[in-house]
């Protein structure tokens, strides 16, 4: 509770809503999903105090999933994966006329989903901390093991690539003074790569320079087609649509949190899945209009996609481990005010730890009365033209990682990083695994060499702990089950 | 199902074709695998001069690098195995990419010598000018006109920035000699 007598505070409300208000403007633009948009705003609270920081990250963070699936109804061509689910049956509500429909049960089914999770977050976390100070070296070294494989076999769409971007990621983590020695590691005899390559640059070279750059490789040119969206109540949804919409918003919630919180893919899995039962659900009739505008097949999907962003802080704050990019970023903007999350956070900076969860109800609330009316205005963000929306993501790009230590060494390095995330999108491998790879593989280092040290060099002692042995059993479930949900992903989406 | 190893032919004809049939991308792909080998083979031969201090019990500072040395180059070979049995990669999609332009290398490039020049520019000419510099330059190669209005834009949008992130937010970016004496641009 006392977390929102803070945040309730005037000035952090208003915080909240320049983060939700922001979050949504940056989302809101084609080809920049969630992580982009955490990575992109980074620089906004370099100079903030950390409550008001994490205020506005997670007005960010909601305000940028929000506003990526405003793009993937209004606009005609594929987004992030995400949402990509809500392009294809909202897509095509907005091209019959009912846009306006769309949107709305997006948005609501948003903020009950994210009311609901974070509600669940609330009694979740807590629980899953204290179980979590129990965990000893090795169960978090098998913890990391999962999050490795896991996000490096489901977040993308080959498993050797995935691998290889997460391999390059652990040697990007390699760079730098060893910890616990004090040694130095691959520095090339540069002093600036002593303290290590900072995260935000790897992000921001990964995310916006190297989208940037293939973007610029092979642009879309000619005018952009966005989809008119009706004005006045006829266009909004109608008593049938919400008896259509509430069930599935119920749903997606009940989906989207439980899979947000276990390392196996973060959102993308939570839509899919959520799409895939309420078609399964859906009777005779109404299945037929799947893929030609079901108003369930948005309802779902959007409510199970804003239920995991929640879920995934779930492992994210208890146990300092981080499912997806976005999470990975968000860890990064944590440890930039010297916060490392895991167990004892929830003790040792509870006052931090409930203003971001009370921001996140504010935040959903603020969604839904910005959001509604404020239709419009996205979309003429929306067409703000190509040349200048990526010129303005480099620039912002560039302050980012300039504005870190104020040496253009670092814009250097992000240049060769974006140059990096050009290709791998060029040949096709995620860079996500990269990002988490990268934050992930010094913590994974620490704690094996810690179990090891304990163990005096015995390696069964990594997995007879009873947890981390179901860790590592769980890999091979969570695997099959993954690819197994990957193909069907796949065929859904090659069958509409 | 699959074609034989080393024919310039896709395996499957889908809508792979246009991806896989290009040689130039099958190149660019063996050269990113052998790029991910190298530096297996590198991380695997620097490795062995980390210096472990004596006090180091069982795990030094050399085992990790190992470890992620043997994944690289291991993945690499398989990688580059992939690509020569004809299986590419399939590249990005996004909403403004078109998948049947061909690659614009020189609008890539132009792109990084903005961004070159922009880092050298700064403490020069000072933030502002250096990022509407980066600005101008990166939207007309994408094909901003008339390319005065561009520089226009990123000129004003150099000194919003300057004015929201270095006099009200306090980020010390260089305001350069011309606007030096401004005091509410100073971080």
């Amino acid at each position: 509770m006392d977390g929102f007598t803070t945040v309730l505070d005037p000035v952090y409300l208003l915080y909240a809503l320049f983060g939700v208000f922001v979050g949504t403007a940056v989302g809101v633009l084609p080809g920049i999903g969630p992580a982009m948009t955490i990575a992109l705003l980074l620089p906004l609270t370099y100079s903030m105090e950390p409550t008001a920081a994490i205020i506005v990250f997670a007005g960010i963070y909601y305000g940028g999933m929000y506003g990526g699936s405003t793009t993937s109804i209004l606009l005609n061509t594929p987004g992030e994966s995400a949402s990509i689910v809500t392009a294809l049956e909202g897509n095509k509500m907005a091209r019959a006329g009912r846009g306006a429909a769309a949107l709305a049960t997006a948005a609501i089914g948003s903020f009950v989903a994210g009311s609901l999770a974070t509600v669940a977050l609330t009694f979740v976390a807590p629980f899953v901390a204290r179980l979590a100070v129990q965990l000893g070296e090795p169960d978090y070294f098998a913890l990391m093991v999962v999050a490795f494989v896991t996000v490096s076999a489901l977040l993308g769409s080959s498993v050797p690539r995935g691998l290889a971007s997460l391999s390059l990621g652990l040697f990007l983590g390699l760079v730098g003074t060893d910890t616990l020695t004090g040694q130095q590691r691959f520095t090339f005899g540069v002093p600036n790569l002593a303290d290590g390559i900072d995260v935000v640059v790897v992000a921001v070279g990964l995310f916006a320079v190297g989208e940037a750059l293939y973007v610029g490789s092979r642009m879309r040119h000619g005018p952009v087609e966005v989809i008119p969206v009706e004005k006045g109540r006829r266009a909004w949804m109608k008593r049938d649509d919400w008896r259509r919409s509430w069930k599935p918003w119920l749903r997606g919630a009940a989906i989207g949190f439980p899979v947000g919180t276990i390392p196996a893919g973060g959102a993308d899995v939570a839509t899919f899945l959520s799409y895939a039962a309420e078609r399964r659900l859906a009777g005779k009739e109404r299945r037929k209009q799947f893929g030609r505008g079901a108003i369930e097949g948005v309802a779902g999907p959007e409510a199970a996609n804003n239920a995991a962003a929640s879920g995934v802080l779930v492992p994210l704050l208890t146990l300092g481990l981080p499912t997806t990019a976005t999470a990975a970023i968000i860890l990064v903007a944590f440890q930039s005010y010297a916060i490392q999350p895991g167990p004892l956070l929830l003790v040792n900076e509870s006052a931090l730890v409930w203003a971001l969860v009370a921001s996140l109800y504010i935040g959903n609330v603020m969604l839904l009365v910005l959001n509604l009316p404020l239709v419009g205005m996205w979309v003429k963000v929306l067409r703000i033209p190509r040349h200048h929306l990526y010129a303005g993501i480099l620039l912002f790009g560039a302050l980012g990682s300039y504005a870190l230590n104020f040496s253009p060494v670092d814009v250097l390095l992000l240049v060769l990083v974006g140059l990096a995330g050009f290709l791998m999108r060029r040949y096709g491998y995620p860079v996500a695994p990269m990002v988490v790879g990268m934050i992930l593989g010094p913590m994974a280092e620490d704690r094996l060499r810690r179990s090891l040290a304990i163990s005096q060099g015995d390696l069964s002692y990594l997995v007879t702990s009873p947890f981390a042995a179901a860790a590592y059993a769980a890999i091979a479930v969570v695997l099959v089950a993954g690819l197994w949900l990957r193909r069907r992903e796949r065929t859904t989406g090659a069958r509409v | 199902m699959k074609g034989d190893a080393g024919t310039s032919e896709p395996p499957v004809a889908t809508d792979e074709s246009r991806t896989a049939a290009r040689p130039e991308r099958r190149w660019g792909e063996l050269v990113l695998a052998a790029v991910v080998t190298a530096l297996g083979g590198y991380v695997l031969t620097t490795a062995g001069s980390i210096v472990v201090p004596g006090s180091t019990n069982t795990l030094g500072p050399r085992a990790f690098p190992y470890l992620v040395g043997v994944m690289l180059a291991g993945i690499g070979v398989v990688l580059a195995v992939l690509v020569l049995r004809g299986r590419a990669g399939q590249q990005e999609e996004g909403e403004d990419v078109d998948p049947e332009v061909r690659t614009d290398w020189l609008a890539v490039g132009l792109l990084v010598a903005a961004l070159v020049v922009h880092v050298f520019a700064i403490n020069v000419i000072g933030w502002p000018f250096a990022a509407a510099l980066l600005f101008a330059a990166a939207a007309v190669v994408l094909g901003a006109r008339p390319w005065w209005r561009a520089a226009l834009i990123g000129l004003v949008l150099g000194l919003v920035i300057q004015v929201v992130f270095g006099g009200v937010l306090g980020l010390s970016l260089p305001a350069g000699p011309l606007l030096e004496g401004v005091p509410f641009l100073r971080g």
